[in-house]
C-alpha cells in the first residue's frame, strides 16, 4: 500500500486555504454526497470525487496528480451540486491540474492545443487568410441558401451591432452549422459581422486550471470585439465557452467588457420574443429532449433559454430525467472530448448518459454545446441508440420562416 | 374546574407541552392548552413502538400516556385543533384569543410548538416524491402503526433496506448548519425494529458521523445485529433501475478504487428536524424572536418577557428531554409566579465523589432547599449553603420518599440523618486510552485543553488528538478537544484530529465543528482501532493511518505530540451508592437502569434522583437542566405530600409478616411500621400492586377491583383481556369491543397472579390474554416479566391448552397490534 504523508505545507493545500467558498476543500465534512453523484459509471477507474477533495484537503498533492483522476474528471460539478459546504469541483480540480501542469503532467493534445491557441489566436492554427477565404466560400454558398443576392457572411464590419464568435468546428468540420448561425442573423435583420482577428470561441486554460493563458486567451476575445466597437457579443454554441465567457469574464479579465454577452439560443430567443424570427415547429414533428451541457446549466444556471427557443421550434418537446441540476453529463467535459486519445474512455464515461438517452426512448435530442454535441452523436453511435443529436440553434435555424 | 389560581398559556400539545401541563397538576394554576392538531402527543404520538423483544427506549409510548393523563386532569382547560388569533400585552401578562373566538388572560405563556419534520422534497435528487419507495422516517413510523411494512419489500422476505441520515440537516450552504440530534439513534433503533420483523432482512445504515450520544444510544449502538452495516457517507442521490425496478445508490467500493452500484428494495430517508412553517404570526404576536434557524436554542434567539420556551421550539430534541424540558418550564413558572405551598421546603442529600455533586448541591440549595453532601471531595471544598459531611461512608439508606434516613460512619463514629430525597451524583472513573510505550510524546485532554486556554503559543507544533480510540467517544471530551484544537490551529499549531466520527451534539455542535475546519484543523477518520498504528522516532510520533476516506493510501502524519482523552468507566463508587439506594446499575457499569419510565433523572424509587456523569452521557450544559428537571420534581413530584390513595390494602389479621411485601415492592415503598407489620408509604408507591399478586397469606388485596371481583368478571365462552392501563388499554382506548372481549384494566400486568389465570378459566372463560408494557418498558420493572412467568406457570399445568392464555406486550401506541390480538381472539 502506497505511503503518503499529510502535509499541510503543499502547494494545493495552501494555495486553496486562500481561496473562497467553492475552493474550501478543507471544510469537506466527508459527508460522501459527492461519491454517490459522479456521473462516471460503476467501476474501477476515473475519478472518487471525495477522494479528491480529501487528497486537497490532507495536501497529497502528489498523490492527486499521479492518480489521473484531475485529467480523468468531467469537472461537470454535478457531484459538489448541494455539498453541505459549498465545495466547487471544478474550482478544486482546476486548481489542482493547474499544479500538475507545471509539473507537465498533462494530455499532450491539451498542451498542444493550449500553445497554438495562444501563439495564433486559434486552437486549430487556423490563419487570418484561411478564414478569410472559408467564410467567403461559404458566404457565396449563403446566397443561395437563403435565394438573396444581398446575404452575406460578414467579417470585419467596424460598428456592427452583433459579433458571432464560432467555435473551431465551424470553422473546419462543421462549416454546415456557420451557415445556420448566418441564417438566424439574417432573418433577424440586424447587422452583425464575425472577425478575422479573432476566431476562436474556446479557452482551454480553463480545462488546466491555468489563469494566465485563460486571461490571456479570454483578452484576445475581448479585444478583437472592442476594436469592432460592436455592442454584443454572441458566443457559439459552446459550454466552457459560455462558462467562461458570459460567467466568468469579469472576474478573469478584471474589468468590465465594451459589450454584452449572449449565446446564439440567447440571441435566437430574444429576437423570437421580439417577434422578429418566426418558426415553424411542424419542421420538427418528432419527441425531443434538452441536454444540459454542464457548463450552460450547473455552472452557469443557464438552464431556461435553450429550452424556450426548443419549444418555438420543435413540436414534441419533452424532458429527459434527471436533469436541469441533476443533469447527467455527456461525458465529454473536462478537455476529455478535446484529449484525441480518450476516445474509447469517453465511451465508458459517458454510458450513464447513453443508458438515460437509451431509457428515454426518444429519436432525436438537443443540445446547446458542440462539444457535448459530438459526444452524444458519438455515444449514439457507439451504443447503437440511432438518436439524431442536433444543436437547438440549428433546430432555430431549420424551422425559421424566411 | 379546579381551584382559580393563576392562567398560564402552553402553544402546543406536543410532548414538552403535555409535559409541562402535567406538571402543573395539583398546583393552584389553570392552565390552557392550546394544540393545533386534534389530539395530544405531538409528533411522538404519531410514532411506531420501536420494542423488539424487549423495549428499546423510544419512549414514543409516554406521549399517549401522558395525554392520557392530561386529559384527565383538573386545571387543564385543553383547546384542541385550534390556533391563536391574537395575543395582546397586559400589565402583567397577556390577553389570549382563540381562532375559536375565546377569549382569556394568562401570567405566563409556556411557548412548545415543537417542529415539522424537513421535507424531503426539497432534495430533489433523493426522488422522495417520484419513487414510491424512498420513504421518510415520519413515514416508516405511519407504515410500522399500520402494519403495512410488506407493501414496501417489493415482496421480500429478506429485503435490502437503506436508511440515508443527515437528510436535511448538517449542510451550511442551505442554512440548516445543525444536527437534529435523534436521527442517528432513531434509524439505529427503526432498524432493530425492521430486523426483529424480517430476521432476514440486510440493512445498511449510511451515515455522517454516527451520533452516539447518551446511555440508551450507546447500548444501542453496542448490541446492534448482524444484520445492520453502518457505512459511512450519505448518498446524495437515488436512482431507480428500470429493469428490476429497485432502487440504486452509487458509492466507493470498501477498497475506495471503485464506485458501485447497490439496489435497494427500501430507503428510508432520515429527515432532519425544522421549525414548524405555521407559527411565525404567533411568535410575531408574542414579541419572540428565533435564531436563523427558526430555533431558541442560541442566544441570538430572543422569547419575550414571559415567555418560556421548551421542548423542539428551543432546537431539535429526543422525546425524553423534551418531557424534562416541560418539568424545567413549568417549575419556572411556578417559581416566578411565587405559588410554591410549602414554605418550609425539605432537606435533600447528595451523594457524590467529584465537581458536579458540588455543582448539584450547590444548585439544589440555590432553591432553597437545606442540602447536604455526602462525598471524600466534599471536605476539601466547602460550598456556601450546603452542609458538608466529611469523609462519610454511608451504611445504609432506610425510608421513603420525604422521609429517608441515611445512615453512615464519618470519623469512626456512627451517625444518621433524614431528608425528603437524595440525588446521586458521582463520577464515573477515567482509565487512559493511549497505547503503550508512548507516554513522553503523550499528553492528557485536560492539560492540553489548559495550555490551550492559557498559552496556547505553547502548544507543540504538530499534535494530533485522537477521539474514539476505546470505543464511542463520550460528549464531552470531544467538545473539548473541539474547542481547545481551534484555539490551538488559530495559534498558528497544526492541529489534527483523528476520530471514528466526530460528535456534534449541542446546538451549536455543527458550527463549532464547522469551525474547526475553517480554521485549519484537519480531520481524519478510522474505522478500527486497528487503522492506526504510532511508530516512535526521534522528533516524536509518526501515526500511520488507514483512512477512511482515503482507504487505498496509508498516510504518515508526524507528531511531536499525542493527546488521548481519558475514557470513562464505571466508577469504583457506583456499586455500593447503587446498592445502598437499592438501585440497578446499567449494561455499561453507569448508574441508574436504562428504563425510560425513570429516565432522565429519575428512578423506581421516589425520591431518589441522578445528576451527572456517573448515570448518563452528558456536559456541563445537561447537569445544569438535570439539576432543573429535579427541583421541578421537588416541587411539584408529590413525594412531600400525601399521594392519591395506594388503592392497595393490607389486611393486618391475615397479614403472616413474611416480609415478600416489602422484598418485592420494585418502588421500596412497604416498610415494617412501629408494630413491626408492613405498611405501604403512600407517598413512596406507584400502585402496581405487585404485593397484591405475590403476597402469599392473601393478605394484600387491591381496594377496587379485588381478586375476587376480577375472578367473577370471567363469564362461559368470553375472552378476558386483562390490560395494563399505562400501555394495552390506552392503545385499546377507541376501539369497539366485540362482545365476547372483556377487558379489564390493571394497573400493572404484574397485578395477575397465576391463581387468578386459573380462577377465571375455571369461572368460564375461554381465553385469558395478558397484556402490558413491553419488557424493559414497564414502570415497575417486573410487571412484564412477572406476566410472562405467570402465564407460563398456568400452561405448564398437564394438560392446560397452549391457545388458552397468552401474554402479549403492547405498547401504548400499539393499536393496530393491540385490534389484531383482539380480532384474533
Amino acid at each position: 500500500m502506497e505511503n503518503a504523508t499529510i502535509n499541510k505545507n503543499s502547494d494545493l493545500y495552501k494555495m486553496l486555504r486562500q481561496l473562497p467558498r467553492g475552493y474550501n476543500s478543507s471544510e469537506c465534512l466527508t459527508c460522501g454526497a459527492c461519491n454517490s453523484r459522479c456521473t462516471w459509471f460503476e467501476g474501477e477507474g476515473g475519478p472518487l470525487p471525495r477522494q479528491i477533495i480529501r487528497m486537497a484537503a490532507l495536501g497529497l498533492d502528489e498523490q492527486l496528480a499521479k492518480s489521473g483522476m484531475l485529467w480523468d474528471c468531467l469537472v461537470c460539478n454535478r457531484c459538489t451540486q448541494g455539498c453541505p459546504m459549498g465545495i466547487t469541483m471544478d474550482k478544486v480540480v482546476r486548481k489542482a491540474r493547474s499544479l500538475a501542469v507545471s509539473e507537465d503532467i498533462m494530455p499532450p493534445d491539451i498542451k498542444k492545443g493550449i500553445k497554438t491557441r495562444l501563439e495564433t489566436g486559434d486552437v486549430n492554427g487556423l490563419t487570418t487568410e484561411d478564414f478569410v477565404e472559408t467564410v467567403e466560400w461559404i458566404s457565396e454558398e449563403f446566397v443561395d441558401e437563403v435565394d438573396d443576392p444581398k446575404a452575406e457572411i460578414p467579417h470585419d464590419i467596424k460598428g456592427a451591432k452583433f459579433l458571432y464568435l464560432p467555435n473551431p468546428r465551424e470553422l473546419g468540420l462543421n462549416l454546415m452549422h456557420l451557415t445556420a448561425m448566418a441564417k438566424l442573423f439574417y432573418a433577424a435583420k440586424e447587422p452583425w459581422t464575425m472577425s478575422s482577428r479573432h476566431t476562436d470561441v474556446t479557452n482551454w486554460g480553463y480545462f488546466t486550471g491555468q489563469d494566465d493563458a485563460s486571461r490571456k486567451m479570454a483578452l484576445m476575445v475581448v479585444e478583437a470585439a472592442e476594436d469592432l466597437e460592436i455592442e454584443t457579443l454572441v458566443l457559439s454554441e459552446c459550454g466552457h465557452a459560455y462558462h467562461v465567457l458570459k460567467y466568468l469574464l469579469e472576474d478573469i479579465i478584471g474589468r468590465k467588457p465594451g459589450f454584452e454577452v449572449i449565446s446564439i439560443p440567447e440571441f435566437t430567443l430574444r429576437y423570437a420574443q421580439k417577434g422578429v424570427l418566426k418558426f415553424n415547429p411542424d419542421v420538427h414533428p418528432y419527441k425531443i429532449a434538452y441536454h444540459d451541457p454542464c457548463n450552460i446549466g450547473r455552472k452557469s444556471g443557464g438552464y431556461d433559454a435553450p429550452r424556450q427557443v426548443l419549444a418555438m421550434v420543435c413540436k414534441g418537446v419533452v424532458e429527459l430525467t434527471p436533469n436541469r441540476e441533476d443533469g447527467i453529463c455527456c461525458g465529454g467535459g473536462g478537455g476529455m472530448l478535446q484529449d484525441s486519445t480518450s476516445t474509447a474512455k469517453r465511451m465508458i464515461t459517458g454510458r450513464p448518459k447513453a443508458e438515460q438517452m437509451k431509457a428515454a426512448g426518444l429519436p432525436n435530442l438537443a443540445t446547446a454545446c458542440l462539444s457535448c454535441h459530438r459526444q452524444l452523436g458519438e455515444l449514439s453511435k457507439h451504443y447503437k441508440l440511432g438518436i439524431k443529436v442536433d444543436t437547438v440553434a440549428s433546430l432555430a435555424s431549420e424551422a425559421l420562416i424566411l | 374546574m379546579g381551584k382559580a389560581g393563576p392562567d398560564v398559556l402552553i402553544i402546543g400539545g406536543g410532548v414538552a407541552g403535555i409535559s409541562a401541563a402535567r406538571t402543573f397538576a395539583g398546583q393552584d394554576i389553570v392552565v390552557h392548552l392550546v394544540e393545533k392538531e386534534n389530539y395530544l402527543g405531538g409528533h411522538a404520538a404519531q410514532w411506531a413502538c420501536m420494542a423488539t423483544d424487549a423495549c428499546e427506549n423510544c419512549s414514543a409510548c409516554l406521549s399517549i400516556e401522558m395525554a392520557d393523563q392530561v386529559q384527565n386532569q383538573e386545571n387543564v382547560i385543553i383547546h384542541l385543533n385550534t390556533g391563536i388569533k391574537s395575543i395582546e400585552k397586559n400589565k402583567p401578562g397577556y390577553g389570549i384569543e382563540l381562532d375559536n373566538g375565546k377569549t382569556f388572560a394568562v401570567q405566563k405563556i409556556i411557548l412548545a410548538t415543537g417542529f415539522s419534520p424537513f421535507d424531503a422534497a426539497g432534495i430533489g435528487s433523493l426522488h422522495y416524491d417520484a419513487y414510491e419507495n424512498v420513504i421518510t422516517t415520519a413515514d416508516l413510523n405511519s407504515v410500522l402503526r399500520k402494519d403495512r411494512l410488506k407493501d414496501y419489500l417489493n415482496g421480500k422476505s429478506a429485503p435490502e433496506i437503506a436508511f440515508i441520515q443527515c437528510v436535511g440537516s448538517r449542510n451550511r450552504d442551505q442554512g440548516r448548519d445543525y444536527c437534529s440530534q435523534v436521527c442517528c439513534k432513531i434509524s439505529m433503533r427503526h432498524a432493530e425494529k425492521l430486523v426483529h420483523l424480517y430476521p432476514e432482512c440486510n440493512i445498511t445504515v449510511f451515515y455522517m458521523d454516527l451520533q452516539i450520544i447518551g446511555k440508551e444510544t450507546r447500548t444501542l449502538f453496542k448490541r446492534l445485529s448482524d444484520n445492520v452495516t453502518l457505512l459511512q457517507g450519505v448518498p446524495g442521490e437515488i436512482l431507480k433501475d428500470e429493469k428490476t425496478q429497485r432502487l440504486v445508490i452509487t458509492t466507493e467500493d470498501e477498497k475506495g478504487v471503485a464506485r458501485i452500484s447497490r439496489q435497494f428494495d427500501l430507503i428510508v430517508l432520515s429527515v432532519g428536524m425544522v421549525p414548524p412553517q405555521d407559527i411565525e404570526n404567533t411568535l410575531t404576536m408574542l414579541g419572540s424572536n428565533p435564531n436563523s434557524w427558526g430555533f431558541f436554542n442560541t442566544d441570538k434567539a430572543e422569547p419575550g418577557k414571559d415567555v418560556i420556551v421548551a421542548g423542539c421550539a428551543e432546537g431539535p430534541k429526543d422525546i425524553l428531554s423534551s418531557i424534562q424540558d416541560g418539568k424545567i418550564a413549568a417549575l419556572e413558572v411556578i417559581e416566578e409566579l411565587g405559588i410554591q405551598k410549602k414554605d418550609q421546603k425539605p432537606d435533600v442529600a447528595v451523594l457524590g465523589n467529584g465537581v458536579q455533586a458540588g455543582i448539584t448541591a450547590e444548585k439544589i440549595a440555590s432553591y432553597g432547599y437545606q442540602v447536604h453532601l455526602f462525598g471524600p471531595a466534599a471536605a476539601s471544598d466547602s460550598i456556601t449553603g450546603v452542609n458538608m459531611v466529611d469523609n462519610a461512608r454511608i451504611i445504609t439508606v432506610q425510608g421513603t420518599a420525604g422521609n429517608f434516613s441515611i445512615y453512615y460512619e464519618s470519623g469512626g463514629e456512627k451517625k444518621y440523618l433524614t431528608c425528603a430525597a437524595i440525588i446521586a451524583s458521582a463520577e464515573p472513573d477515567r482509565l487512559s486510552t493511549g497505547p503503550a510505550g508512548l507516554k513522553n510524546s503523550c499528553m492528557g485532554l485536560d492539560e492540553f485543553c489548559s495550555m490551550a486556554a492559557r498559552s496556547p503559543d505553547e502548544i507543540n507544533n504538530d499534535t494530533a488528538i485522537v477521539l474514539d480510540y476505546s470505543g464511542p467517544e463520550f460528549k464531552e471530551p470531544a467538545r473539548l478537544a473541539l474547542t481547545a484544537a481551534i484555539k490551538a490551529a488559530e495559534a498558528g499549531k497544526n492541529i489534527s484530529i483523528i476520530a471514528n466520527k466526530m460528535l456534534v451534539h449541542g446546538p451549536s455542535g455543527q458550527q463549532i465543528y464547522d469551525s474547526a475546519r475553517q480554521a485549519g484543523v484537519s480531520f481524519l477518520r478510522f474505522k478500527t482501532q486497528e487503522d492506526l498504528k504510532f511508530e516512535k522516532n526521534p522528533k516524536g510520533v509518526t501515526i500511520k493511518i488507514k483512512e477512511a476516506t482515503l482507504p487505498s493510501l496509508e498516510l504518515s502524519l508526524e507528531c511531536e505530540c499525542i493527546v488521548f482523552p481519558d475514557t470513562r468507566i464505571s466508577g469504583s463508587v457506583f456499586r455500593h451508592m447503587a446498592d445502598r439506594l437499592n438501585q440497578h446499575l446499567d449494561c455499561e457499569g453507569f448508574l441508574q437502569g436504562a428504563n425510560i419510565r425513570h429516565r432522565l433523572t429519575g428512578s423506581p424509587r421516589k425520591g431518589i434522583f441522578f445528576a451527572g456523569s456517573g448515570h448518563d452521557d452528558i456536559d456541563m450544559d445537561d447537569l445544569d437542566r438535570e439539576i432543573q428537571a429535579i427541583a421541578a420534581a421537588l416541587a411539584t413530584g408529590g413525594f412531600d405530600q400525601p399521594n392519591a390513595d395506594t388503592g392497595v390494602e393490607i389486611n393486618q389479621k391475615k397479614c403472616a409478616q413474611c416480609l415478600t411485601c416489602i422484598r418485592v415492592c420494585p418502588h421500596n415503598a412497604i416498610v415494617m411500621n412501629n408494630k413491626n407489620r408492613p405498611q405501604i408509604v403512600p407517598d413512596a408507591c406507584c400502585s402496581c400492586h405487585l404485593c397484591v399478586a405475590n403476597c402469599p397469606a392473601y393478605a394484600i388485596d387491591s381496594k377496587e377491583l379485588t381478586n375476587d371481583q376480577i375472578a367473577d368478571r370471567a363469564e362461559k365462552g368470553r375472552v378476558m383481556l386483562l390490560a395494563c392501563e399505562r400501555s394495552a388499554a390506552l392503545a385499546a382506548g377507541n376501539l369497539s369491543l366485540p362482545a365476547h372481549i372483556e377487558l379489564v384494566k390493571i394497573p400493572c400486568a404484574c397485578r395477575i397472579s397465576s391463581d387468578i389465570i386459573l380462577r377465571l378459566l375455571l369461572n368460564g372463560a375461554s381465553k385469558v390474554i395478558i397484556s402490558g408494557c413491553h419488557e424493559d418498558n414497564c414502570r415497575s420493572l417486573e410487571g412484564s416479566r412477572t406476566a410472562g412467568e405467570n402465564v407460563q406457570k398456568v400452561l405448564s399445568i398437564p394438560g392446560m391448552d397452549n391457545s388458552k392464555v397468552v401474554w402479549e406486550p403492547v405498547a401504548a401506541n400499539e393499536s393496530v397490534k393491540i385490534e389484531q390480538i383482539i380480532a384474533k381472539a
